[in-house]
This record gives structure tokens, sequence and C-alpha cells, in this order.
């Protein structure tokens, strides 16, 4: 069966193209359109791999990722940071809360498909 | 004496002359000059009229109060003078460090766009050119649909092309509004230095006036001509700092075009979002189906289908500069928006005091340089702020940290 991963971005351009990577891998995607739309659709279904941006209105990556620790079904759901944010200070900040990676935008789709093989859970 | 004396207007007269010339706005925005330089004016020609053997006696008196009068004008000057300068240094501050960094930043977006048009144009073109290379070789192209999303993805790129053009446009429309921006700070900065030079020579005039005033008895026509010029100078300074105010409002006018014109370039870049959202996916996905197809075909489809892959991969990339540049108009467009702010508070102190008020450029730029997020961001407000040309927007693949 598929594995599940979900993408969290407030830019649709950026969601469509991280999709299509991912699908084209054979991977299913669900999609969040800030922090607190993910929190919303993530309903208990199990899912492999997150990856989200830091910068986005209502909830920011940071948050979503430190809502998630709390939460049973996700604490160990391994998170992918992919942003734009380039400085040392939110990286630490990623690393805190618990992200497992912090990925620069733009990406490069093989490189973001060998970031989840990595990562990804069995 | 009494002769001469008739000459020099009464003193209710002097004090409402602005009022008559200018707006009353103007009027308190002169009060500070002319409450000493009238009192002393009207002083002496009370005393010139009237009482021919008073100078003689009152001499001395009047020296002394025109050096008292003096002193607390020079006070009130200096303090007038400090104003002065701190609003015509904001004007600078804005138009040298504020609006260049707001112009770099929409000069380089347009770069970006320009360029990630560019390239996308050439990768579409490339895939469309593998594509029609492998129909004309394979010669069995209708079998696996291949002349259909030919001519189907031609048309969609096409109109993804199209629409980043526009938003390209909307965004060149913003760069003129801001750029017509330093001309008005431009036209307000040489309207303070006016008002200054006026203030100046105000002052010299008052300081001949007491001069004047000391020698009264012979020099009573000397005087009036004097108070006449410090009249004109008074109308003079009236209409310019009604003119300043008046400028402060179409700056603010100005703002809001820039404004709107922000808000357009967002909504056809969000438009452009969308439009490209479902024909690139289409296209994309159509590619993929033709190259999956081609890769149970033949060995030469096999690599056919590689390249196009490769080109597929590098579409991606250049797509995502839609999300760099909005990211990067948002924080201009949130800057921009919080300018009209501070001209309004601007405004208000001054409608309060008559005091010209700084307009604080520094908040402007330190709220703009804390809203970064990407590291050509910050170099190109680098760039910018030490008047450079923007730099090339960093385009290279960053590394992974894992944690």
């Amino acid at each position: 069966m598929a594995k599940t991963i979900m993408i969290v971005d407030d830019s649709a351009s950026l969601r469509q193209v991280v999709g299509i990577s991912l699908r084209s891998a054979g991977y299913d995607v669900l999609e969040g359109s800030d922090g607190a739309d993910a929190l919303k659709k993530l309903t208990g279904q199990k899912v492999h791999l997150i990856i989200s941006d830091v910068n986005m209105p209502n909830m920011d990556g940071i948050s979503l990722v430190k809502e998630l620790k709390k939460l049973p079904a996700y604490k160990f759901t391994p998170i992918v940071m992919l942003t734009t944010e380039s400085a040392d200070g939110k990286k630490a900040e990623g690393q805190a809360a618990g992200a497992k990676a912090w990925m620069l935008k733009p990406f490069n789709p093989p490189q973001l498909l060998a970031v989840v093989q990595k990562l990804v859970l069995p | 004496m009494t002769a001469q004396a008739a000459e020099n207007p009464p003193m209710s007269t002097i004090t409402t002359a602005p009022n008559d010339l200018a707006a009353p706005r103007a009027a308190l925005f002169l009060h500070r000059w002319q409450s000493t330089s009238f009192a002393l004016v009207a002083g002496v020609a009370a005393l010139l009229s009237g009482h021919g053997a008073a100078p003689m006696i009152v001499a001395p008196a009047i020296v002394a109060i025109g050096v008292a009068l003096d002193r607390s004008r020079q006070v009130r000057d200096l303090r007038d003078r400090a104003a002065d300068a701190a609003f015509v240094a904001s004007a600078d501050q804005l138009g040298q460090d504020v609006l260049p960094v707001w112009a770099a930043h929409i000069e380089n977006s347009r770069h970006q766009m320009e360029s990630a048009v560019a390239a996308l144009t050439q990768r579409f073109a490339g895939i469309v050119d593998r594509l029609d290379q492998t129909l004309r070789a394979s010669g069995h192209g209708d079998d696996i649909g291949l002349a259909s999303a030919f001519a189907h993805s031609k048309d969609e790129l096409g109109a993804v092309l199209d629409s980043l053009k526009d938003a390209m446009a909307s965004n060149t429309a913003m760069n003129s509004e801001v750029q017509s921006l330093s001309r008005f700070v431009a036209e307000l900065q040489q309207m303070a230095a006016e008002v200054a030079d006026i203030a100046q020579q105000t002052n010299l005039l008052a300081i001949n006036a007491a001069i004047e005033a000391a020698h009264a008895g012979e020099g009573g026509r000397g005087f009036a001509v004097l108070a006449q010029e410090v009249r004109k100078l008074s109308a003079l300074s009236g209409a310019t700092g009604q003119r300043m105010a008046d400028k402060v409002g179409v700056i603010g006018e100005a703002i809001r075009v820039a404004r709107e014109a922000a808000q357009v370039s967002a909504k056809r870049e969000a438009a452009s979002a969308r439009a490209s959202e479902g024909a690139i996916t289409g296209v994309l996905e159509r590619f993929r189906g033709v190259t999956e197809a081609m890769e149970a075909s033949t060995e030469a489809l096999k690599q056919q289908s590689a390249g196009i892959q490769v080109e597929i991969v590098e579409a991606l990339v250049q797509l995502q500069f839609q999300d760099r540049v909005s990211q990067r108009m948002t924080h201009v467009r949130h800057n921009i928006e919080r300018l009209p702010d501070l001209l309004a508070e601007s405004r208000r102190r001054f409608d309060a005091s008559g005091a010209l008020a700084p307009v604080d450029a520094k908040v402007l730029l330190d709220e703009l340089e804390g809203s970064y997020a990407m590291a050509d961001e910050r170099a190109t407000h680098a760039d910018s702020a030490s008047r450079e040309a923007p730099a090339a927007p960093a385009d290279s693949l960053e590394e992974v940290t894992f944690f």
C-alpha cells in the first residue's frame, strides 16, 4: 500500500510542485494550507511523513511541529521543514521543536525524494 | 515723523495679514516667526506715531526690550530650526533609504519572474521538441496518444506563459508608482528648504528691525521698508507652508495609488498562480503518462523519455519562483501599507503644534528588514542600502540540514 505524505504550505503552486514530485514517486499526498488547516485535516489516519513550510498565516510551521509533538498519533511522525527561511535562529527553533530536517526552497525534486526516502516511516 | 508713522500699517493690519493671504493652518505654521518680530515692529510703530519726544527718552528701554525679545526669539528659532532640520532629514531618509529598498525588491522580483519565465519557456520548448522528435522517429506516436498530447500541451503552456507575463507587467506598473513617490519626496524636500531659507531671511530682517528701532529717531522710513519686507516674506513662507501641508496630502494619495497597484499586482499573481495550477498539473501529468507509455516502447524512446523527465524536473524547480516572488512582494506590500499611518501621524502633530514633525523612515526600514525570510531578500536590502545594483537572485539549490 502506498505511503502517505502530507505537504503543508500556504502557496498553492508550491504544494502542487511538491505533490507532482511525490505522486510521481508513488506516494499518496495530503495537503494543508497552513498549520491550523493541517491539524484540522489530520484526524488520526496514518501519515508516514510531514513536509511543512515555516512562515504561514494562522499557524506557522514551528508551532505546527510543537502541536504535533503533543498528539499521540503524530508524536513520532518525521517532519521536514521546507522553507525559504534561511536564518540560523529559525533553524535552531525548528530543531528544538522536534523537526527532523531543514530544507531550503527552491528545492530539487530528486533531492526532496532522497530526503523523503531517508526519513519516511516504514 | 507723524507723516512717516502714518505710512506704517497699524498693528491689527500687520498681525492679520497672513490670514488674508494664506490659509489659517499656514498662519499657525508661521505664528512662531510672527510673534516675536511683529511684536517688536508694532511696539516701535506705536512709539513712532503720537509721541514726538518719546524716542529720545525711551530709546534705551526699546533696546532693552529688543534684546530680551531677541533672546527669546533666538531660543524659539533654534528649536524651530531643529524641527525643520529633523523634517528635512526625515524626508531625505524616506527618499534616499526607504524608496530604493522598495524599488530594489520590486526590480529583483521582476528580474526573478523574467528569468523564470525565460527558463520555463526554454524547458517547455525542450519538452515539446523532444516529444516532436520522438513522434517523428517512432512513427507510431498516435498509438500512445502523443500527437494529441503534443497539440494540447502546447496551447496550455502558452496560456501559462501569458499569465506569467501579465503578472510581470503589473509588477512593472507598481515599480513606476514607487518611482513617482521619490519625485514627491524631492518636491517636499525642496519646499522644506524654501521654508528654512525664508525663516532665515525673516530672522535677519528682524535683527535689522531691532537695530533700526535703536535708532528710531532718525530711521523711521528705513524701518517702515523693513516692516513691509517682513510682511512679504511671512506671506511667502505662509504660502509655502500651505503647499507643504498640501503635498503631504498628495503623498498620502500617491501611497494609496501605489498600494492599490500592489494589490492589483498581488491579485494578478494569485490569478496567475491559479491559472498555471491547473494547466501545469495537466500538462506535466499528461507528459508523465506519455513518457510511461514510451518506456514500454523501444530503447530509443526510453532515452527520450529520460530526457523529458530531466526537463520536467527542471521545470518543477523553476516553477517555485512564484512562491519566492509572492513572499517578497507580500513583505514590501505590508511595508508600503504602513507609510500612510506614519504620514498621518506627522500631519496630526503638525496640525496640533504647527511644528514640522519628522516621518520616521527608520521604523519602516526596520519593520521591512524584520519581515525577511530569504537570504536574497536580505542581500537586496543590504545592496540597495549601500546603493549598489540589486544582487542576482539566489537560484542555486541549497543543502539539506538533518537534525
